[in-house]
């Protein structure tokens, strides 16, 4: 029994992780811009169809091709933050609207050119298996705990010592100030979104390998990353760290007591529950909503 | 577009709909048009919560879902009659909009975005998997037509495709009709206010929430009428109609028609079902150009296409709110 | 006597931040009441109290002897009490009349739903009336049917204010009214204003930075400053008085 805990927590830290990569980038995305972009399940999406088009087609290195993967990406976050996010800047409803036109274009997209069937990245990282005491995982599933762990304290020490992170924390905070100060503003919202971007694609790109490459691959990461913010507070980078990794360790150890096919549901709950008990999460700050 | 071409307008476009089978009698337009009313119906109800209320709710095709199989089980496995399952169909999705709704609407705008759209992914989770009740992913057979009725001495039946299309869209017509008395009444005035400024709303003595949850839960019944009708016609419920993609394509509809207008769910749907069977393309590609028009239109044509008709119109400019935050 | 308008030892404080520290007064007689201070006095706070905006950490707020702490915006219009903004909120995709007409329609969800299906419209007609002469009052009529969105913004401000008053208050708080108003409609501001009072009795209470304009409309003036209330008195003696020049000046 404490071995299967122990077994679907290590599963639940991995799952974790990849929902920490999405709910960072929407955490920052929502700190920084106060919007919550919707269309960050197809973003992590493509991460994984390029990841997997850089690896088949470009080169045989899966380092590089997930590099090449969250550089691309990053720009295409550029260029729909400015094209359709900036635009709509202070219109929250058309910018969630506009974010769904994203996703029915870009998840159809990826439809009409790969086909509906699933793609694979064969990794000998997934076959290799390392063991833990009693437990056996394929070494990938490490991999992913070990680079999210890499990527979140690399973030950390971006926003709190360099100084366009504390730029990006300052415009959080007060945008009007920071326009005041000469921050960049305009700079920072990109940088922001080629960030959040980035991180959703490595997401996609590390989970392809283990889990199959397939279109709608993205939205059920979204929901969780969602509820990964809600639960750590939203506008905190911590809190999404420990909501992401809650809900993936929540999740997986749901399957031993109920079904597995509710295991998706939990997190759809744990959204509910929270929301009706403690609306600013773990570590978010109560504000009376006037709206 | 002034009142009376208007009326002249939605007089020519009545008298075509209902003559078309005696004229065209071609099934498959008469299918199109089948498919295109049922999309109208949840997508008024939306209409009302997203284009004139200003609410945004990603999750309602979660609740023509509940319509449909409240509807199947009553219908199949305790035998009721048509007419009193549509209605009791139709009360049970409006009540679940009541409860989603006063859970949902205390949020500010975000949260309630993603709680119905947590909802929606529920609702579907559920039809999907209970297998015991909702007969899960492969879906609940056996959903009848309505039996034959008598009508002045003459025997109507709901079988044949041109008798089922003069049904749904009488039903689409008469919802529409009750779209326009609850626009154009203190209650729809009322709504538009709150889409406007929730905030100044208020100060004028609206009870925003109630009227909220009111809304939502309209909407919601509209969308479980939809949504029973809608199996009834394919004769079995499948999970996939309810799923967060058909919730998306309810918002397209809506925004593409032209959001806060009276006719803009016909036209969304009309594009919608219409256009790409006439362009004959592929369900993917269609999708990625609606997509991509959704974009487009909330960029450079937030009044959809109803805009296109309309010099003015109180309330018709979602993308003109002042006080959004 | 009556208190028409009465708050009572209200406290409100913004984590760090004291807004409100002890107010009390009332009021019990109908007029126009001017509310000063300098910045940071605490005004606005005390209308979002006294409207229902903000929930007071402490303290009571009574409208026409009924205790109406904590009461939310909507129920507190239901007792008769009316508010402007500072920032000047009008419904912009409605014309004038429309606004008016909103405002002055019965608000209750049962009464909506209901003339869904009766379509009475018996009290809008005699909310028309009312509604053309409270433009013509502030001389909109012009604007009667185009959306107020083309109102400059002194127009909209008096667009605002009458809309206010068509629902009948008792209690009418006016936050800054002459605030980006050129001075020659300030001029049908006052007339207005004063046309109004005479028409229905009621506390207008009005926060103002125009010393001038308020000074000359209000019969009595009451000075905040720093959370709580200064002074009280007509215009003439708040001038004289050396409190309020030293919070003002200090």
């Amino acid at each position: 029994m404490l071995e299967a805990l122990a077994e679907q927590i290590i599963n639940g830290l991995m799952m974790g992780s990849v929902y920490v990569l999405v709910a960072l980038g929407m955490v920052l995305v929502y700190g920084v811009m106060h919007v919550v972009n919707f269309a960050h399940g197809v973003l992590f999406m493509m991460g994984g169809y390029v990841a997997h088009f850089f690896f088949a087609r470009v080169t045989g290195s899966y380092v590089l091709a997930t590099l090449l993967t969250m550089a691309l990406l990053a720009v295409i976050g550029i260029a729909i933050e400015r094209a359709i996010f900036r635009p709509l800047a202070g219109n929250l409803r058309n910018q969630v609207i506009a974010s769904l036109g994203l996703i029915l274009a870009i998840e159809n997209l990826t439809i009409a050119i790969w086909g509906p069937n699933a793609l694979q990245l064969k990794l000998p990282s997934t076959e290799t298996l390392v063991t833990i005491g009693p437990l056996r995982f394929p070494e990938h599933q490490l991999l992913i705990i070990a680079i999210t762990a890499v990527m979140v304290v690399a973030l950390s020490l971006f926003l709190k010592r360099s100084r366009f992170g504390t730029a990006i924390r300052a415009t959080a905070q007060a945008r009007e100030a920071a326009l005041v100060v000469g921050i960049p503003v305009e700079r920072v919202y990109w940088s922001t979104f080629a960030i959040g971007t980035a991180l959703a694609a490595l997401g996609g790109a590390l989970i392809g390998p283990l889990f199959l490459i397939f279109p709608t691959m993205g939205d059920a990461p979204l929901v969780k990353g969602l509820a990964g913010i809600l639960l750590g507070g939203m506008g905190s980078v911590p809190g999404a760290v420990i909501g992401g990794l809650s809900i993936g360790v929540l999740e997986a150890v749901s399957t031993l007591f109920l079904p597995t096919d509710y295991k998706d549901s939990i997190a759809f709950m744990a959204m509910v529950v929270i929301l009706l008990l403690r609306p600013q999460g773990l570590f978010g700050v109560r504000v009376r909503g006037e709206d | 577009m002034s009142s009376r071409l208007a009326l002249i307008a939605a007089v020519v476009a009545i008298t075509v709909l209902y003559s078309l089978p005696a004229f065209a009698p071609d099934p498959y337009v008469l299918h199109v048009l089948v498919l295109a009313c049922l999309y109208v119906i949840p997508a008024v109800g939306l209409n009302l919560m997203l284009g004139y209320t200003g609410l945004v709710s990603l999750g309602h095709m979660g609740f023509a879902g509940v319509g449909a199989y409240v509807g199947a089980i009553l219908l199949v496995d305790v035998k009721h009659g048509f007419w009193v399952t549509l209605l009791l169909a139709t009360l049970a999705a409006g009540f679940a909009g009541a409860l989603v709704g006063a859970i949902c609407l205390r949020f500010r705008t975000h949260f309630f975005m993603i709680v119905t759209l947590a909802f929606g992914l529920l609702a579907f989770s559920v039809f999907n998997n209970w297998d015991e009740v909702t007969r899960g992913a492969v879906g609940f057979p056996g959903i009848p037509r309505p039996r034959p009725i008598e009508l002045g001495g003459v025997r109507y039946t709901f079988g044949p495709l041109p008798h089922f299309y003069y049904f749904v869209l009488t039903a689409a017509m008469l919802v529409f009709a009750l779209q326009r008395l609850v626009v154009r009444s203190d209650f729809g005035c009322t709504l538009m206010a709150i889409r406007q400024d929730e905030k100044l709303a208020q100060a004028k003595g609206v009870d925003v929430m109630r009227y909220k949850v009111a809304v939502f839960a309209l909407g919601a019944a509209l969308a479980g009428l939809g949504g029973l009708l809608h199996v009834s016609f394919l004769r079995v419920a499948a999970p996939a109609s309810f799923n967060l993609a058909e919730s998306i394509n309810a918002v397209l509809i809506v925004v593409l028609g032209g959001a806060g207008s009276l006719v803009g769910p016909a036209l969304g749907a009309l594009v919608f079902v219409a256009l790409p069977e006439y362009l004959r393309m592929t369900a993917e590609w269609r999708l990625v150009i609606f997509g991509a028009l959704l974009v487009v239109v909330t960029l450079f044509a937030p009044r959809g296409l109803a805009g296109l008709f309309h010099s003015r119109n109180i309330g018709v400019r979602p993308g003109s709110d002042t006080n959004v935050k | 006597m009556m208190k028409l308008l009465a708050v009572e030892g209200v406290r409100k404080r913004y984590g760090g931040v004291i807004a409100l520290a002890d107010v009390s007064f009332a009021i019990e007689q109908s007029g126009i009441y001017g509310l000063i201070g300098p910045n940071g006095a605490g005004k606005t706070t005390l209308f979002d109290v006294i409207a229902g905006n903000t929930a007071a950490d402490n303290g009571r707020v009574i409208i026409d002897d009924r205790e109406m702490t904590g009461a939310l915006p909507y129920r507190l219009v239901r007792q008769g009490v009316a508010r402007s903004f500072q920032e000047c909120r009008v419904l912009s995709e409605f014309t004038c009349l429309e606004n008016l007409l909103f405002a002055a329609q019965p608000k209750t969800l049962g009464h909506g739903i209901a003339q869904i299906f009766t379509r009475r419209d018996a009290h809008r007609r005699a909310a028309l009336e009312s509604a053309r002469h409270l433009l013509d009052l502030v001389n909109l009529t012009a604007y009667a049917d185009a959306p107020a969105s083309v109102l400059s913004f002194g127009q909209r401000r008096l667009l605002e204010i009458v809309t206010t008053f068509i629902m009948r208050p008792r209690v009418l708080l006016l936050d800054e009214p002459a605030a980006g108003v050129n001075p020659a409609l300030l001029e049908t501001l006052d007339r207005a204003l004063r046309a109004m009072i005479a028409e229905r009795t009621g506390v207008f209470l009005i926060v103002e930075h125009n010393m001038t304009f308020i000074f000359a409309l209000a019969h009595e003036i009451i000075v905040m400053h720093q959370g709580v209330v200064l002074e009280r008195g007509t215009p003439e003696q708040i001038q004289a008085s050396p409190r309020v020049v030293e919070a003002y000046l200090g």
